[in-house]
């Protein structure tokens, strides 16, 4: 296993949102995650790689506070930093009977009664969340008859519904076709240019990373590289990252 | 029998009255039941009390105490309840394991209680209920159960709704999944005490699941299920005890038996819309 790596580049003096620390992460003997460094800043875009167990999804859910670490620290800049997790898929029963615009409503981040439906209250805001993500003519569907890029849309608006500083997604080309990847690579580069919405996301696919993460994070249990796509994209690092032949890419589109 | 005569005697007026409150809470609570998969757990509490009171007339007789074997079933119950969701939250066993070794082993240990003290006909009442025995006090711990049920569920039913489908999404949005857990289920084990008497142990688990699972064949929406599971919790109770008042048959199972037939009417209205190209 290498060292640890440290990702503290400031070229603009942006704030700190999020900080980890000598971050570990055990389950019984094995160690997903051992000694990572990270600092989120405002208006960040990054992309984190790897084989599969590599820690990548563990270190998400650890910065979400899913999974407590076992050893180092996951630091807010501020008290009530609002997260956005998207996670990798919703293992949920399809027959349960809960309509898109429920679903949102039960996912709203203010305190108000509900006893089915959609809020009154917050209809706009839940409107307004699907149409932004070209969804808004799924409101009265039943949530267990969405495709896997509308269930997609769908948990990302309930995650933005959230106000998020930070949207945080897991694997969030893992269920869909090359061009609702395409679609969703469109969407991600927009919230992050449109609401200068600090993005962090897991992925396999090096092509989607490479045409959309400003900075790529390799992991294999620990912090193999980080840097830009054409510093880190490289065979060197792909090589030393997945332990093997490195998988190929190509920077197809501007990145955003 | 008409309407008014059946009205006119307290025992029939006490069952209606008792039908119209457990019902809907059960049903209610049937709702979150049957979406977590949780209807063998409720099963398994309701025959729990087969311990509970076999215990409470233990002490009773040992101790020359004269406690209600009911509040004996309540905190035995809610024992094994806390005791069964934190085997589920901090253990690698699988729910039904949790349950099945729960169920059997603490019906076993009540046999056992009830053989030594040989109060076989316990088992009788606790197994098959009697709705005619409710009184009026019953009906003030019925309705204190129904508000307790409906004010915890509604209140936070935006939080239940969003674990039950979904425990990971729940947690990244701060809520306390596990206490929800414990919550629900010192619910189910105080619906179950309470409910006892009306259904009995073999029966009760009707109550609960079986309304909620019809709204479930015929809902697209939480709204639908809701207000389904409430009315056919309202109707079954109702139309059984009415209808084993004219034809004299017992009103327990009549009660099981009219849930069924929503049941089975839910699914056959799934049936057809299914085939219409609606579903």
């Amino acid at each position: 296993m290498s060292g640890t790596c440290h990702h503290r580049r400031d070229p603009d003096g942006r704030k700190a949102l999020l900080t980890a620390t000598g971050l570990g992460v055990r389950f019984g003997n094995y160690w997903a995650l051992r000694g990572v460094d990270l600092e989120v800043r405002d208006g960040d875009m990054i992309a984190f790689i790897g084989p599969n167990g590599a820690g990548k999804s563990t270190l998400l859910k650890a910065l979400v506070g899913l999974i407590a670490p076992t050893e180092g620290r996951v630091a807010a800049a501020e008290p009530g930093l609002r997260l956005g997790y998207v996670p990798q898929k919703l293992s949920f029963d399809l027959n349960f009977p809960i309509s898109v615009g429920e679903f949102l409503t039960v996912n709203h981040p203010a305190r108000f009664l509900w006893w089915g439906g959609v809020s009154r209250r917050f209809r706009a805001d839940i409107a307004a969340a699907l149409d932004s993500l070209h969804v808004g003519g799924l409101i009265g569907q039943p949530l267990g008859t969405l495709s896997g890029g509308q269930l997609q849309r769908v948990l990302i608006a309930a995650a933005l519904l959230q106000q998020p500083r930070i949207l945080l997604l897991d694997e969030p080309s893992a269920s869909i076709d090359r061009r609702g990847t395409d679609e969703l690579r469109e969407l991600l580069a927009s919230l992050h240019r449109e609401r200068g919405l600090t993005v962090l996301f897991v992925s396999h696919d090096l092509h989607f990373v490479g045409n959309l993460a400003e900075n790529v994070l390799c992991l294999n249990q620990t912090c193999c590289a980080i840097g830009s796509p054409q510093e880190v994209l490289t065979e060197h690092h792909l090589t030393a990252t997945y332990g093997g032949p490195a998988p190929s890419w190509h920077h197809a589109a501007p990145p955003r | 029998m008409s309407l008014a005569e059946i009205w006119s005697y307290d025992f029939l007026r006490y069952a209606i009255l008792s039908s119209c409150i457990l019902g809907p809470t059960c049903a209610l609570l049937g709702v979150f039941v049957t979406l977590r998969g949780m209807a063998f757990f409720s099963d398994a509490l309701a025959h729990s009390a087969v311990t509970g009171v076999a215990l409470g007339f233990l002490v009773n007789e040992k101790r020359g105490l004269a406690l209600d074997p009911m509040l004996v079933v309540l905190v035995f119950s809610v024992a094994l309840a806390t005791l069964m969701a934190w085997l589920f939250q901090r253990t690698n066993l699988s729910p039904d394991t949790v349950i099945a070794f729960s169920f059997t082993g603490s019906v076993a240990f009540g046999v056992v209680v009830i053989a030594w003290l040989e109060k076989y006909r316990l088992l009788d009442g606790i197994l098959f209920g009697s709705i005619y025995s409710n009184g009026p006090s019953d009906l003030v711990k019925q309705g204190v159960l129904a508000v307790v049920v409906g004010v915890f569920l509604i209140g936070q039913m935006r939080r239940y709704t969003l674990a039950t489908l979904s425990p990971e999404l729940a947690h990244s949005r701060g809520i306390r999944t596990a206490w929800l857990n414990y919550g629900f289920a010192l619910l189910i084990a105080a619906t179950v005490v309470v409910a006892l008497k009306m259904l009995g142990a073999l029966l009760l688990s009707a109550l609960i699941v079986i309304p909620a699972a019809g709204a479930k064949l015929v809902s697209r929406s939480f709204r639908g299920m809701l207000v389904f599971a409430l009315l056919a919790g309202l109707a079954a109770p109702l139309a059984g005890v009415l209808v084993s008042c004219q034809i004299n048959v017992p009103t327990g199972p009549t009660v099981v038996l009219a849930n069924v037939a929503i049941l089975v009417g839910c699914y056959l209205f799934r049936a057809i819309r299914a085939a219409s190209g609606r579903a």
